[in-house]
């Protein structure tokens, strides 16, 4: 996934940055509540004894976890025009606002 | 606000010809499908520009009007009195509502193995003995409850002495004396909810106090207490006030006073 350019971000229309910020926000969210339902449901709520845990459903839901941390991560490399990265940004004015 | 598709951006000509790693046009190509089937972009825009069109429909804020930068007074500590109270309107509100799910206002016998105990004081002990979070969510509400009445008082102590009640602010000091009552009376008619012995001797003082006033006594008692002796009647009203009423009342009594604030700007010090 491009390790080789660290950082690297891609500007995409404005119209279409919406669309990456609400439906990959909504994916992150959706997917981790769910992760953690499935491990909780596979290691009753972290009680469960080791030999009772579905391991299965157990590692379903670390993925799900996984996936939505992976999904929001990747969507911060596009950005609308004009959008300046944190890191590049200048300091901010020390007017307090 | 037409429902018809905008056309502002062809989405896929755009991603053929930008240079995109295989993962990123995938990516990209799924919320543009995802984008296209379910419109939440569309609809959260629809909301954007109802917000804006809204805005501009409202009285203008003091410190927006005459381009202030007063904001610095919210930062004193009893300039927050007043936020302090409505937070805790609001923590009051939530755990109410929570505790109106176990709560029943009935004056028949409870099944708590004590001689007099009430369905109301019975389901008052369920929520504290056998509900999860039960004790911790009638303590927050009790807590919400006290910590409101005390930073009312403190509020109207502190737009006494620095003076902000004065010209152009009468209507709101009014309307505060008038928060502060119902505040109280919110207070008193929760009070009495768990119908123990505190309860059912604090409803006789409230019927005495009604009792006492002149010429409409007897009526103000049968109206508010239903009848002479704190009971059933009574029970019912202090709780149809506290969950009905007064939340209905209160909240727009609050609503108005914020209001008046946002207009009028905060009074600083004279």
């Amino acid at each position: 996934m491009g390790d080789d350019e660290r950082g690297r971000d891609v500007v995409v229309p404005d119209r279409l940055y919406k669309s990456v910020t609400v439906f990959s926000t909504l994916f992150a969210v959706v997917s981790v509540v769910l992760g953690f339902v499935a491990l909780d449901t596979a290691t009753n709520a972290g009680r469960a004894a080791p030999e009772d845990v579905n391991v299965a459903f157990a590692a379903l839901g670390v993925g799900l976890i996984a996936a939505g941390g992976l999904v929001y991560a990747f969507s911060s490399r596009f950005r609308a025009s004009g959008m300046a990265k944190d890191k590049d940004s200048g300091d901010e004015p020390s007017d307090n606002g | 606000m037409s429902v018809e598709r905008k056309d502002d951006h062809d989405h896929d000509a755009w991603l053929e010809e930008k240079d995109l790693t295989p993962i990123e046009h995938t990516f990209l190509a799924t919320l543009v499908w995802l984008d296209k089937r379910l419109r939440l972009v569309d609809y959260l825009e629809l909301l954007e520009t109802l917000y804006y069109r809204v805005n501009l429909q409202m009285p203008k804020s003091h410190t927006e009007q005459y381009n202030l930068d007063n904001k610095f007074w919210y930062w004193y500590p009893l300039y927050s009195l007043g936020f302090f109270s409505t937070l805790a309107y609001v923590v009051a509100a939530i755990s109410g509502a929570l505790l109106g799910f176990y709560y029943s206002p009935s004056a028949a016998a409870g099944a708590v193995d004590i001689e007099g105990a009430t369905v109301a004081y019975s389901t008052v002990a369920t929520i504290m003995t056998d509900l999860n979070f039960g004790f911790f969510l009638r303590s927050l509400h009790r807590w919400a409850a006290q910590v409101m009445t005390a930073a009312v008082f403190l509020h109207m102590l502190r737009v006494y002495f620095t003076g902000a009640y004065k010209e152009p602010r009468e209507v709101n000091w009014i309307i505060g004396i008038v928060l502060l009552s119902l505040t109280m009376v919110f207070g008193y008619t929760g009070y009495l909810l768990p119908w123990d012995q505190l309860a059912f001797w604090a409803g006789q003082i409230g019927v005495e106090m009604s009792l006492s006033i002149p010429l409409i006594g007897e009526w103000v008692a049968q109206l508010v207490f239903g009848g002479f002796s704190p009971g059933q009647p009574t029970l019912q009203r202090m709780y149809i006030f506290h969950v009905f009423l007064l939340p209905f009342v209160v909240t727009t009594v609050i609503a108005i006073h914020l209001g008046l604030v946002w207009m009028q700007g905060i009074a600083e010090p004279h």
